[in-house]
């Protein structure tokens, strides 16, 4: 595989890890906090993450479904986030290949346009559907989210960043 | 591939599966339509109860964390609020004792007028008590989930009040648990009366800040700063009588042959816990109406029976 000068080798992600980060991803979404608009969207986060590391398990399809699980919770038109997580995940797969070779802030500047479309989407569905303006620090939202990308990259390559034979130097 | 392995294969370069321009499609349309099935035909919603009812426990199991931390910081802020706060409702219970007695006094009589009038005795309201869990995540409206549900004999379209007022109403019942959506919300309309000059009106929500607006007055209507609105009864839904808002600001415009009104919610709408869910007006009238029309075959079978024992006897 081609990989950009002085990367480290990883092990290869395990399904289990990604089904468990998605699910804690929609934990954190669905914890009752109130009606915050600029609260940033880590189920999203996620998404796009794995769609970028990992788009043969993790596609579009996935996203769909999350999106409808999270318009359910959040009383939202039901499609709205689907819609939204939909367009983010393609995307994400269309950016998958020249991401990774850019550096961690390089990689969140080029994600931030992808989450302004999702919110974009989400905006124009529900100013069509006759909502309310939900107030200006919805802008907060997909920059929080941009610049949680490097946090949750390093969170989430963890697992894969260990040493492929552990002993007792290395227990992790 | 079976979850739970590795993928120790190298990616393929043709076989990709599908295209993700084509799932995309595929999902686009799919939102697409279920937006629509939701938004204009109401199609959607068994599908939304199903998803519901199976995200319930998770978040059920969410509030406790949130809750507990409201708790720890009750806890820190000392008992010095919780005695305050204390204080406070004991004023309100002795307020409200010599309000009920009264209002009961009021009551009968009320009824003893109408009796003499000959009008149709007021609505006695069946309620359900509920709390309020939390407010809905989405920002396009202003809705809050009550632990109440269709098991409890929640109705979609039920007036929800609390100590102060009006809340809102029902918009969604789900199995154990509703959506209120709030007089704030932008689609939330009702219609109100003002106490003082007996003027009928319509308010709607939606106006910055959680505040209302009273639509198509005109300029040189009589209202004033401070006004209580009161719902009218006159929708169905709501029972007549109940406090709605004050009047914020009147702004009479050169421009405009109506008066722009600004209302402030009588009760903290963001703000609540404990609430009440009474029962669709509508369906009490269909109550009341078989109540009387049963009462009235009982009296016109009472003369009846009378007539049949007299008729017996001799």
């Amino acid at each position: 595989m081609i990989m950009p000068r002085g990367h480290q080798l990883l092990l290869p992600a395990k399904p289990f890890f990604i089904a468990l980060s998605l699910l804690l991803a929609l934990i954190v979404d669905m914890v009752p906090v109130g009606r915050q608009p600029w609260m940033p969207d880590v189920l999203a986060l996620v998404l796009v993450f794995w769609n970028v590391h990992q788009p043969r398990r993790v596609g579009v399809g996935w996203a769909f479904v999350f999106g409808l699980l999270v318009d359910v919770q959040h009383g939202a038109l039901l499609g709205q986030h689907a819609l939204a997580y939909s367009v983010l995940s393609f995307g994400a797969i269309a950016l998958h290949r020249r991401l990774l070779w850019f550096g961690l802030l390089g990689q969140a500047a080029q994600v931030l346009p992808l989450f302004v479309l999702a919110h974009a989407i989400s905006i124009a569905v529900r100013l069509m559907v006759g909502g309310m303006w939900p107030g200006w620090s919805l802008l907060l939202a997909p920059l929080l989210e941009a610049l949680l990308w490097p946090l949750a990259s390093w969170l989430l390559l963890a697992p894969q960043r260990r040493p492929p034979d552990p002993d007792a130097h290395r227990p992790l | 591939m079976p979850l739970g392995t590795l993928d120790r294969n190298p990616p393929p370069f043709f076989r990709q599966g599908t295209p993700a321009l084509t799932k995309l499609l595929f999902c686009a349309a799919l939102a697409i339509f279920l937006m629509v099935a939701d938004a204009r035909f109401k199609l959607a919603n068994p599908a939304r109860a199903v998803l519901a009812l199976a995200l319930q426990p998770l978040q059920r199991a969410l509030l406790a964390p949130v809750d507990a931390w409201e708790r720890a910081g009750d806890y820190l802020r000392g008992t010095e609020r919780a005695m305050a706060a204390e204080d406070l409702a004991r004023r309100q219970l002795v307020q409200q004792a010599e309000r009920l007695s009264r209002a009961e006094q009021l009551q009968q009589e009320n009824q003893r007028l109408r009796a003499l009038l000959d009008l149709r005795p007021a609505l006695q309201v069946p309620s359900i008590a509920a709390e309020v869990l939390y407010e809905a995540a989405d920002p396009y409206s202003r809705r809050v989930v009550i632990d109440r549900g269709s098991r409890q004999g929640v109705a979609a379209g039920a007036p929800v009040i609390n100590d102060a007022g009006v809340l809102g109403q029902v918009t969604r019942v789900y199995m154990f648990s509703s959506e209120v959506t709030l007089l704030s919300d932008k689609d939330a309309a009702i219609p109100v009366l003002n106490t003082r000059s007996q003027q009928r009106g319509a308010a709607f929500g939606g106006l910055d800040g959680g505040g209302m607006e009273l639509r198509f007055m005109a300029a040189n209507a009589d209202l004033r700063e401070g006004d209580l609105l009161t719902t009218s009864g006159l929708d169905g839904v709501y029972p007549a009588g109940l406090p709605v808002a004050r009047i914020a600001v009147v702004e009479r415009r050169g421009d405009s042959s109506f008066a722009r009104v600004s209302l402030r919610p009588v009760a903290q709408l963001d703000d609540v816990r404990h609430v009440l869910v009474l029962g669709p007006v509508q369906e009490l009238e269909k109550v009341r109406a078989e109540a009387h029309a049963a009462s009235a075959a009982a009296a016109a079978s009472a003369p009846a029976r009378g007539g049949k024992h007299s008729g017996a006897k001799p």
